[in-house]
C-alpha cells in the first residue's frame, strides 16, 4: 500500500472513542478505524449500514417459496403417491423441511453476501494499516489529501489521546 | 443489556493488557506440543483405527455383524447417533442462547463449545451412514431427478427430515464456528513470528484487518447467524425426536419426545462442556479465563436442566399407568424399570436426575475434580438414556411373539470406541491449532468493569 496516508494509534477504547467524538465535533470523519473488536460507538460513529439482515430476509423468504413449490411439484404434479392415506400435497407435513431447509439457505446465501460485500474472502492478501490492530491497538486511518488545516487539527487530537504514525 | 458485572464481577482474572490477553490465550499454539499430547493423541487415534476396523468388518460382511435381530432393529448405532448428536447440541446451544440472554461469560467457553459441537455432529453422522448397510449408495436420499424412475423421497417422513436437519446442523454450526475465529486467525497472523504460521494462518484469516467496515458486517452475520441458529438447535433435536415419536411402537409414541429431547440434549452437551472445559483450563492453565464462577455458572444451569429431566422421566412413569394403556404400562413398568433392562433405566435416572443435584452444594461445585466426574457421570447418564428409549420399546412389541432381547456385538462397541478416538483426536487438535478462547470476543468484555465512558455504558447491543 503507497504510504499516504498517516495513523492516529490508541491503546485502549476509551481514548480512541474520546478522540473520535472530539473529531466528530471538528466535523472530521476518520477514512476508516481498526480495532481488535467492536466498538459500537464506533460502528454507529462512523455511518455505514450494513443492509446484511434485510438480505438474510429475502433470502428466507425465497427459500420457503423454492422449497414448498419444489415439494408440491414432487408430490402432486410430477409422481403423486399416498403415503398413509394424506392428501398429495401434505402440507403441514412438508413444514419440517421447509423450516430446516430455510435456515440453511440463508445461513449460506448471507454468508456469501457477507464475503462479497466485506470483502473477506479465501487467499485475499489483508492490507494491514497498523500490525497490532487485531492485537491491542486500536487505529484510525487518514488520508494525507485531508488538507493541511484539517490535518493540523487531527494531529493536535490525536496526540492528546494518542500518539501520530506517519 | 440484563446483566452487570456488579452480580458477577469481573469476567477474567488478573488486569490483563490486551496484548497479554492475546499471548496468554495464543501460548499453547506457540509453544512446543506437550508430552501429554503426543499419548493422548497417539491413544485416540488407536481408538480411530479400531474403529476403522470395525466398519471395514461391517462393510465387508454386512450389518450382520452386528448384534441386531428382527425385532432390535437399532441398537447402538442409533443409540451412540442420538448421543453424539445430543452432545453436539450444546455448543451451538451454548453460543446461541446465551447470546440472545446477553450472557457475557460465555466469552470464554463458546468457542470450545463451538468446536466440540462440529466434531460431535461428525461423530454422528457416520452411524446412519453405515446403518444404511450400502453407504456408497447414501446420495440416494438427496432429492434430485434421476434414471430410476421417479424415486423421489418422501417429504412426510422422519428419517428423510433427520437427514435435512442433521446435513444443515454441520454445516451450520461449522460455519458459525469458523467465522467466530476469522478475527482470531488474523491476531494470529499479525503476532506470530513464525513464517510458516504467518502463511497459514493469514490465509485462514481471509484478509481480515479489523476495520469498521468488516466489523459492521460481521456484527449483522452474527445476528442472523445467532437468530435462525436459535431455531435450529430447537428443531433438530425435535426432529431427531420425531424418529421415535411419529411410530406407533410403544415408549416412543409419546407428545413429550420433542421438548425431552432437547432438553436432554442441551443437558448432555453442556456436561460436555463442562468436562472439556475442565480439561483445558487444567491442562493449558487457563484459570483467569475460565475461572471459577465460570464452572459454577455451567454447575448451576446443569442444575436446573437436571431437575426438567427428572420431571420428564416422572411424567412419562405417570402417564404409562395414567393413560390406561396396557402397552405403555408394560413397556414403562415391566420391561424398562423392572424387567430386563432394569439396570440401564435406574443408571439413567440415578446418572440423570438424582446426582447432578449434587450440584446445589457449593463445596461441591467449587471442587473441580467432583465437578468434572460429575460431568461424566451425567454423560454416561445421557447415553443410557438413549439406550433405554431405542432398545427397550422394540425388544417388547404388541406381539410376544417378536419379544428378544439385544447386546451388542464387539463391531458395534469397537465403532463406538472408534468414534471417542475420532472426538478427541478432534479435540486434542483444537487444543493445539486453533486459539480455543475466542480472543477479540474476551478483549470486548475484558475492560468491562473498568470506569467507562459514556458511550461504553450506552452500549446498545
Amino acid at each position: 500500500m503507497n504510504k499516504n496516508y498517516f495513523t492516529g494509534v490508541f491503546h485502549d477504547e476509551e481514548s480512541l472513542v474520546k478522540a473520535f467524538d472530539r473529531l466528530k465535533e471538528a466535523g472530521i470523519k476518520p477514512e476508516e478505524v481498526y480495532t481488535p473488536y467492536p466498538i459500537h460507538a464506533i460502528l454507529d460513529g462512523m455511518g455505514n449500514k450494513t443492509r446484511i439482515t434485510h438480505a438474510a430476509f429475502f433470502y428466507g423468504l425465497f427459500a420457503v417459496i423454492g422449497l414448498l413449490s419444489f415439494m408440491y411439484y414432487v408430490s402432486v404434479i410430477d409422481w403423486p403417491l399416498v403415503f398413509g392415506g394424506k392428501p398429495f400435497n401434505a402440507f403441514p407435513s412438508f413444514i419440517v423441511v421447509t423450516i430446516v431447509a430455510t435456515i440453511l439457505v440463508i445461513t449460506l446465501a448471507t454468508l456469501f453476501t457477507f464475503s462479497v460485500r466485506a470483502k473477506i474472502f479465501p487467499g485475499k492478501k489483508a492490507e494491514i494499516v497498523h500490525p497490532l490492530a487485531t492485537d491491542d491497538k486500536f487505529v484510525m486511518l487518514f488520508s494525507d489529501t485531508i488538507g493541511k488545516e484539517k490535518e493540523e487539527i487531527v494531529v493536535n487530537i490525536i496526540q492528546e489521546h494518542g500518539e501520530v504514525e506517519k | 443489556m440484563i446483566y452487570k458485572t456488579e452480580i458477577r464481577g469481573p469476567l477474567i482474572q488478573g488486569d490483563k493488557s490486551f496484548s497479554q490477553i492475546s499471548r496468554e490465550i495464543l501460548a499453547p499454539i506457540d509453544a512446543k506440543t506437550p508430552l501429554w499430547w503426543y499419548f493422548a493423541m497417539a491413544t485416540s487415534l488407536g481408538m480411530l483405527g479400531f474403529g476403522l476396523y470395525c466398519i471395514y468388518l461391517t462393510l465387508a460382511t454386512g450389518i450382520g455383524s452386528w448384534g441386531l435381530n428382527n425385532s432390535i432393529g437399532w441398537g447402538w448405532a442409533i443409540v451412540n447417533f442420538v448421543w453424539w448428536i445430543g452432545i453436539g447440541h450444546a455448543g451451538t446451544a451454548f453460543s446461541i442462547f446465551l447470546l440472545i440472554l446477553r450472557q457475557q461469560w460465555r466469552t470464554a467457553i463458546n468457542r470450545a463449545a463451538e468446536a466440540m459441537t462440529v466434531v460431535a455432529v461428525m461423530c454422528a453422522g457416520l452411524f446412519p451412514l453405515l446403518h444404511m448397510g450400502r453407504p456408497w449408495l447414501f446420495f440416494y436420499i438427496f432429492p434430485y431427478p434421476n434414471t430410476r424412475g421417479p424415486l423421489w423421497v418422501n417429504f412426510n417422513s422422519p428419517l428423510f427430515w433427520d437427514f435435512v436437519a442433521i446435513t444443515a446442523y454441520i454445516l451450520i454450526s461449522a460455519s458459525f464456528w469458523y467465522f467466530g475465529m476469522v478475527p482470531d486467525f488474523a491476531t494470529i497472523r499479525d503476532t506470530t513470528k513464525s513464517k510458516i504460521k504467518k502463511a497459514v494462518y493469514g490465509f485462514f484469516a481471509f484478509g481480515w484487518t479489523g476495520s469498521s467496515k468488516e466489523w459492521l458486517r460481521y456484527e449483522g452475520l452474527s445476528f442472523v447467524l445467532g437468530g435462525i441458529a436459535a431455531v435450529l438447535v430447537v428443531s433438530v433435536h425435535s426432529i431427531v425426536s420425531t424418529d421415535f415419536a411419529v411410530g406407533v411402537i410403544p415408549g416412543w409414541h409419546t407428545t413429550i419426545f420433542p421438548p425431552y429431547f432437547v432438553i436432554g440434549a442441551i443437558f448432555s452437551g453442556f456436561a460436555m462442556v463442562l468436562t472439556l472445559v475442565t480439561i483445558m483450563r487444567g491442562a493449558y492453565k487457563m484459570h483467569d479465563f475460565v475461572t471459577d464462577s465460570h464452572i459454577d455458572a455451567v454447575c448451576r444451569v446443569l442444575i436446573f436442566i437436571s431437575l426438567i429431566m427428572g420431571t420428564a422421566y416422572m411424567t412419562e412413569i405417570f402417564i404409562a399407568w395414567y393413560s390406561g394403556s396396557i402397552y405403555e404400562y408394560s413397556i414403562i413398568f415391566e420391561s424398562r424399570m423392572f424387567g430386563d433392562y432394569a439396570f440401564q433405566f435406574w443408571a439413567m435416572f440415578t446418572a440423570n436426575a438424582v446426582i447432578p443435584q449434587l450440584f446445589w452444594f457449593k463445596a461441591v461445585r467449587k471442587r473441580i475434580m467432583i465437578v468434572f466426574l460429575i460431568s461424566i457421570i451425567i454423560n454416561i447418564g445421557m447415553w443410557f438414556e438413549r439406550f433405554n428409549i431405542v432398545i427397550t420399546s422394540l425388544s417388547r412389541d404388541y406381539l410376544p411373539a417378536n419379544w428378544a432381547n439385544y447386546s451388542p456385538s464387539w463391531v458395534e462397541v469397537g465403532i463406538f470406541v472408534g468414534t471417542l478416538g475420532l472426538f478427541t483426536a478432534g479435540v486434542l487438535m483444537f487444543f493445539r491449532y486453533i486459539p480455543m478462547i475466542a480472543i477479540s470476543e474476551v478483549k470486548s468484555v475484558a475492560k468491562y468493569n473498568k470506569p467507562q465512558t459514556n458511550h461504553q455504558s450506552g452500549h446498545h447491543e
